[in-house]
């Protein structure tokens, strides 16, 4: 007997209404067919802007009951049609978990915000208490029963938001993009959580989301949206193999695919593998049957240059900065720092670190409680933060804390009317800003209605084109794809060098990799590491406490490292070229003629901008 | 700090166990008295039940201390402005201003007033959670979706406070200068952090909405069932009618 669907969606066609009045409206979905059975855990992958939280919002009925819109097909779930059912009514059958945490809790008391649900399906109190004893300690939150959610981390808050659907024991659970604004810790507690539930509870798992390395872990089916249809739909081995594709598309590849890509286009043998031990297991077995170990000399290798000539008078100088906020939290203690011109500085750390608030000092947001923070030669407690912002741009975390004007032109034209350029001179910075980040077609609209990607852009644009000497970027690659996010830091990257300070505040070690020059580590407030990525990358010690992992590929190399990787390679691209340089070495020796010396010579031009840290040394 | 409009101290003692009700009612009977019994003895009794709350549901005396902190310029100005408009027998006279005793007393009577409102209802706020706050509510017949509004108020105030300090703190990073003086310029300069703040808040509406109607809130056919719900125990009853005779008993001394 065949089990039928939990989801089942026939031609599903949506358009959102027009934006502005008198505007066609807005097609999102073009036909979307697609069944999910019981127990599956799967993963939606999409550009932003795609149109995964609008089908994550038909699951649900939201879309069209709360959205209005152009609507077409069924979406069917358990076998009731959306069309027909109130969106309350749903929520017996499927939980939805949006991105945010803040505008979906809406108790004081951990609890209370389990027990809502079932208090709307008018459940009895002796039931709701078994229920929420149950759905906390699915997600581990047991403990907190009594707390308030206010004192709750983004990852516990998200855990929770988790548990309050599961209390109302539905069959499927969507989450739509539950991890984008989590630091690494919070994003593998909540895949782990879903992982235990479609176990142990046999719950379908829809999760709309970017995490292309966790994905190839944890999920059993991937769909890609693509234009409006599901463009692939397979197991994560299957579909994340197409690598090149999926970049054509924006969404990228985790490393160990895209690793086996370009190993296959060079040396002209087949590497299949997504995961980390697949490539592991494959590579060894070569190195083995080739006899390639250690003591014939090494391949690969970072070089990571520091621009920062000796004689450079540091741009900004902290001394002996401690930070305490009014409420007694002491954030930094005894910081000493100096940042010389031309640097690319990652701050990192875990969250509540302390690397906000020390960004925050170095453009006078705060003032030290103690020390001194002095910038280009002027003390930031004496000087206006406006002032600063001539010297010191701060694109934030959230594009949407600085959008307000009607249009993006003004928008992006309102950093340099604050430093009072004259008018010409902001028409062209405002034109450039515009080109850079291929914004030009949206130069009139308001940019708060634009999609998430987009507003990033803006934001950023507008902070570069008050072309400050020294740029901090608040985690600016939450929530973007990687199309999105290269096109991001590409214009970071030039931006750098053009001869700017960039202060990148990230969790992403891969970005770290890439583009920093020097890595600046805090724990608990204090400077834990401070030296170059390399330095940083070769102490597994260090990188524990401040609770920070190598890029998958960084940690392949030093599995790989009694082969003759060098152990500090850290780029898909690094790895591919010395494990092609070895086999060569290998080919050398015998004298074999396996692969054609052209596909080796070719310069990686079919290689990802992920190669960018190496060719920058 | 956003910590700030986080009001209640959560503790396990006999005040904190209270149903909310009977804390309502307190507050509500020590309110009246504070109107219909206006003498400094009254004022002075009351402070000190209160006091006597804050120190047995174990109430920080920093927290205490905040408080008092904030009212005591409005204190010393209604005590102060009160005793300078004095009028008969002057203690201290200059030109149309004088105090008297009287006018002492009476400024000493307004300070002390609104330092005993301002202790009964803090002791109301800091010992009631808001759940328990707004089940008492609805338990006293205010409609559920009122409840709800209002504990959502609750809920987002620290957030919009936050919230603010964000939006605050990205345009100053553009340049904004808010240090302007003058009042009229200063407001303008807050433009942008209103409109950038306005459009969040709007934004983060609706995403509410939908969470609400995604957690089954107006499920069609279902009487809304209360997980915890509120039981008036012997101990409350017992408070509750001591609160009566309480009342009655001053009423009846004014009265007489």
């Amino acid at each position: 007997m065949r089990v039928p669907a939990d989801i089942l969606i026939q031609n599903l066609f949506f358009a959102y209404p027009p934006l502005r009045p008198g505007d066609d409206a807005v097609p999102v979905l073009k036909g979307i067919n697609l069944q999910i059975g019981r127990g599956e855990f799967v993963a939606l992958l999409g550009r932003v802007g795609a149109g995964k939280t609008t089908l994550c919002m038909a699951l649900n009925g939201l879309v069209p009951h709360a959205t209005g819109g152009v609507f077409r097909g069924d979406v069917t779930i358990l076998g009731q049609n959306t069309k027909t059912s109130a969106v309350p009514d749903l929520a017996r059958m499927v939980g939805l978990v949006f991105q945010d945490p803040e505008t979906q809790i809406v108790q004081m008391r951990v609890e209370d915000e389990v027990a809502f649900g079932c208090e709307n399906l008018g459940i009895a109190p002796a039931e709701i208490e078994e229920r929420v004893t149950w759905a906390l300690h699915a997600v581990g939150l047991a403990d907190y029963r009594a707390r308030s959610p206010l004192r709750l981390s983004g990852g516990e808050k998200q855990r929770l938001a988790i548990a309050s659907m599961l209390a109302m024991r539905p069959q499927v659970l969507v989450l739509d993009e539950p991890t984008a604004s989590l630091d690494p810790a919070g994003k593998t507690a909540i895949f782990k959580v879903l992982a235990e539930l479609r176990a142990r509870h046999e719950i379908t798992i829809v999760m709309a989301t970017q995490e292309l390395e966790r994905i190839a872990r944890f999920a059993d089916r991937v769909l890609v949206l693509h234009q409006g249809q599901i463009g692939q739909d397979g197991p994560p081995d299957e579909v994340l193999r197409q690598v090149s594709r999926l970049q054509e598309w924006g969404i990228g590849a985790p490393q160990m695919a895209e690793l086996g890509h370009l190993l296959t286009q060079r040396t002209g043998r087949t590497y299949r593998f997504v995961k980390m031990a697949d490539a592991y297991r494959e590579l060894s077995r070569q190195a083995r049957k080739l006899h390639l170990e250690k003591g014939r000399g090494v391949a690969g290798g970072t070089r990571f240059s520091s621009r920062r000539a000796k004689t450079d008078q540091p741009q900004i100088v902290v001394r002996e900065l401690s930070h305490t906020y009014p409420d007694g939290t002491v954030a930094l203690k005894q910081i000493n720092l100096a940042i010389y011109p031309s640097e690319f500085v990652a701050l990192l750390g875990p969250n509540g670190s302390g690397k906000t608030t020390l960004a925050k000092h170095l453009n006078g947001l705060l003032k030290p409680s103690q020390g001194v923070v002095m910038v280009e030669g002027q003390d930031t407690r004496t000087v206006r933060v406006a002032a600063l912002a001539r010297l010191v741009g701060y694109a934030f975390q959230n594009p949407d804390h600085q959008i307000f004007a009607a249009t993006v032109q003004e928008e992006i034209a309102f950093g340099p009317r604050m430093l009072e350029l004259p008018r010409p001179l902001i028409a062209q910075r405002v034109a450039e800003a515009l080109d850079r980040f291929r914004l030009i077609p949206y130069a009139d609209l308001p940019p708060a209605l634009l999609g998430f990607g987009q507003r990033r852009q803006v934001a950023l644009a507008a902070v570069l084109a008050g072309q400050p000497r020294t740029l901090i970027l608040d985690e600016p690659t939450g929530g973007l794809d990687w199309r999105s996010q290269q096109e991001l830091l590409e214009a970071v990257a030039h931006f750098h060098h053009l001869g700017h300070t960039v202060i990148l505040i990230t969790h992403d070690m891969d970005l770290v990799a890439r583009y920093a020059t020097r890595a600046v580590v805090l724990l608990n407030g204090e400077v834990l590491f401070d030296g170059t990525p390399q330095e940083l990358f070769g102490q597994p010690e260090l990188l524990g406490r401040a609770r920070l992992t190598l890029p998958p590929v960084a940690r392949l190399a030093r599995r790989l490292s009694r082969y003759g990787l060098a152990p500090d390679i850290c780029t898909v691209a690094q790895l591919a070229a010395a494990w092609q340089a070895r086999l060569m070495a290998r080919k050398g020796k015998r004298g074999g003629q396996k692969w054609s010396a052209d596909a080796i010579a070719r310069p990686s031009a079919s290689a990802s901008s992920k190669a960018r840290g190496s060719d920058g040394g | 700090m956003a910590v700030s409009f986080d009001l209640y101290v959560p503790r396990d003692t006999a005040i904190h166990r209270f149903d909310p009700r009977v804390k309502l009612a307190f507050a509500v009977e020590a309110t009246l008295l504070t109107f219909l019994w206006p003498t400094i003895g009254v004022m002075v009794a009351l402070i000190g039940v209160c006091l006597l709350g804050f120190w047995r549901a174990r109430i920080p005396a920093a927290r205490l201390g905040g408080v008092v902190r904030l009212l005591a310029p409005l204190l010393a100005m209604v005590f102060g402005l009160t005793a300078i408009f004095g009028t008969g027998e002057a203690l201290i006279a200059a030109g149309p201003l004088a105090i008297t005793v009287d006018s002492l007393v009476r400024g000493a009577l307004l300070a002390l007033r609104l330092l005993a409102l301002a202790l009964i209802i803090f002791l109301w706020l800091f010992t009631t959670d808001q759940a328990a706050l707004v089940r008492g509510f609805v338990a006293l017949g205010l409609p559920y979706e009122w409840g709800l509004t209002l504990a959502l108020a609750l809920r987002y105030l620290p957030l919009f406070a936050a919230l603010f300090e964000q939006v605050r703190d990205a345009q100053q990073a553009r340049g904004l200068d808010l240090e302007q003086r003058g009042f009229r310029r200063r407001l303008l300069a807050y433009r942008p952090v209103l409109i950038a703040m306005f459009i969040s808040a709007l934004r983060n509406s609706e995403h509410l909405g939908w969470a609400l109607e995604a957690r089954a809130l107006g499920a069609a056919g279902v009487r809304r069932s209360t997980f915890r719900p509120l039981h008036l125990r012997p101990f409350d009853w017992f408070v509750l009618a001591i609160l009566g005779v309480a009342f009655i008993v001053a009423v009846a001394l004014r009265i007489l």
